[in-house]
């Protein structure tokens, strides 16, 4: 019961922030709508870019054009919803430079929690929208998927938001250690724009390093094979496994690097 | 006249200062650097690796041998450091926070000190980009199409020299948004998402439908990455080689006016806010 009104306030919580820093992003509102569009037209040209592929060689390492789309699509829906939530860690290195990082360590409220999901980015939420379409569609035009895959398939989507929870968890606690974030943040997202597509069209030892290091793999190629019926039932418990385990890694790393915090510019 | 040239020279002299500063900056900022050079490579292997399984050896693509695709891929990644290598992205929150009315008061050409910049800027990324590459050679061992025709060796470099005046200028000239309006970064935003597909850092443009191929040889993008480099593959003959360079001779020319007018426009405009 307890947890439940924990929980409750949190989402409380995350609605109050979101609403005020929403206000913030539409200040102006020529930058939101460009923004937008920079957003969209990125998702549609690399589409496009896919299509060209296939559409002149049939087939890449024997995927169709739609299970390529799927790869595409899975990515952008992890990525998009990990940047509309967790946008706040963008900002982190500022908080930390500036002193401000002090501030949110006196407030009544889990500094993680805020730091985590303080500034969700609402100009997200249209290309989320635009992904979960999509993933509808390409899921539909694949064919031949069960019920059972298409709920493998979400549990593994759920599985690849924590991973980039614990990436940005990660991130946060170095920034603590050393104040830099942005790179950090910056080459955890190019690895995962590796997942665009199927890990397997990477030779090793690239390959193990973006499935076992950086779990690039079991965050977007293993939801959309689990999806085609192509994941092991061993690999989906492994899939799991990483998932959690990172989370605990990353949440234990955030613990050691707070106690470390010197608070040396504020 | 011998006094002429000595004070032209020593004139000069300061914008080479401002190369070397900018090399030296980037030195000290060095961990920053790498990073950003380290995230470079992961884009180019990704492409790389793509295009690799996509032609496979003994295939070929609306004339791309799997040598010529990834010798392409892996050009961009050199043209990318000489071309599209750039610090006038600052321009824009230059004039926003003031800090223009600097660079008003000293004795210094505004473009020639931000060309100056972006050379010191683009020599660092070069030497990255040839280090890169070497390592890319030595592990991947990727087929690589050597060109020896000095004639399209001549006419690269010439085009990349046209491409490097294109892109200083565009970005300049998105840089002049300041001027009118605080919001600098979303323009940019989608100039970058356009030049990403648009330049030719995924694929040749040429694999593209006919009509919209036919469309794109009219854009500026089309003449930063792709021409010079199909001319580098020896894929263009003379006489289309040379409707490229006039059509990025008149790229070239065209922006430099239009950042001219509109420099002059917005100086009239410019209040040094936040000064």
């Amino acid at each position: 019961m307890g947890d439940k009104i924990n929980l409750t306030r949190y989402i409380k919580l995350w609605w109050m922030m979101t609403v005020m820093v929403s206000q913030n992003s539409f200040v102006s509102r020529f930058g939101a709508v460009l923004f937008f569009l920079g957003k969209l037209i990125r998702f549609v040209f690399f589409l496009f870019f896919l299509l060209i592929i296939v559409s002149r060689t049939q087939a890449i390492i024997g995927y169709t054009l739609w299970q390529i789309i799927l790869f595409y699509i899975t990515f952008n829906f992890i990525d998009s919803l990990a940047q509309f939530f967790l946008r706040e860690v963008y900002r982190f290195r500022s908080y930390v430079v500036s002193g401000n990082f002090d501030y949110f360590l006196t407030k009544p409220m889990p500094v993680l929690f805020r730091l985590l999901f303080g500034g969700s980015d609402v100009l997200d939420i249209p290309i989320i929208l635009l992904s979960t379409g999509f993933i509808v569609v390409t899921l539909s035009k694949i064919g031949n998927i069960s019920v059972s895959e298409i709920f493998i398939y979400l549990a593994l989507l759920l599985n690849g938001f924590l991973i980039a929870l614990a990436f940005h968890i990660f991130v946060l606690s170095i920034g603590i250690l050393t104040s830099e974030v942005d790179n950090t943040l910056w080459l955890f997202r190019d690895l995962t724009q590796m997942g665009r597509f199927p890990i397997d069209i990477y030779q090793n030892p690239l390959r193990s390093v973006i499935t076992f290091i950086i779990p690039v793999g079991i965050m977007i190629t293993f939801p959309a094979k689990a999806a085609m019926g192509l994941l092991s039932a061993q690999s989906i418990i492994f899939a799991f496994v990483i998932g959690i385990s990172f989370l605990f890694i990353s949440y234990k790393f955030w613990n050691f690097s707070l106690k470390r915090y010197s608070s040396a510019s504020s | 006249m011998l006094r002429v040239i000595v004070s032209k020279v020593e004139s000069m002299k300061k914008y080479y200062l401002i190369v070397r500063n900018t090399w030296d900056e980037m030195l000290t900022y060095r961990a920053s650097f790498i990073m950003w050079r380290v995230r470079n490579t992961i884009q180019l292997l990704t492409i790389y690796f793509l295009w690799l399984v996509v032609l496979p050896p003994g295939k070929s693509l609306l004339g791309y041998s799997q040598p010529l695709m990834l010798t392409y891929i892996l050009g961009t990644s050199l043209m990318d450091s000489i071309v599209l290598s750039s610090r006038t992205y600052i321009i824009g929150e230059e004039i926003n926070n003031g800090n223009l009315m600097n660079f008003l008061l000293r004795p210094v050409n505004y473009f020639l000190y931000w060309f100056a910049k972006d050379i010191g800027d683009k020599a660092m990324n070069v030497c990255f980009s040839i280090v890169e590459l070497t390592l890319i050679f030595i592990i991947l061992k990727p087929p690589f199409f050597i060109q020896t025709s000095p004639f399209y060796i001549l006419f690269f470099i010439f085009s990349a020299i046209l491409s490097l005046f294109i892109y200083f200028f565009i970005n300049f000239l998105l840089g002049l948004i300041g001027f009118w309006s605080p919001e600098v970064w979303a323009p940019r935003f989608i100039f970058i998402t356009l030049l990403g597909f648009f330049a030719g850092s995924l694929f040749p443009l040429d694999i593209l439908p006919k009509t919209i191929f036919e469309i794109m040889k009219f854009l500026p993008f089309t003449y930063l990455l792709y021409f010079p480099l199909k001319i580098y593959l020896g894929q263009l003959n003379f006489p289309q080689i040379l409707s490229g360079l006039a059509i990025s001779f008149f790229w070239v020319f065209a922006i430099y006016f239009l950042v001219k007018i509109i420099w002059q426009k917005g100086l009239k405009s410019y209040t040094a806010y936040g000064r």
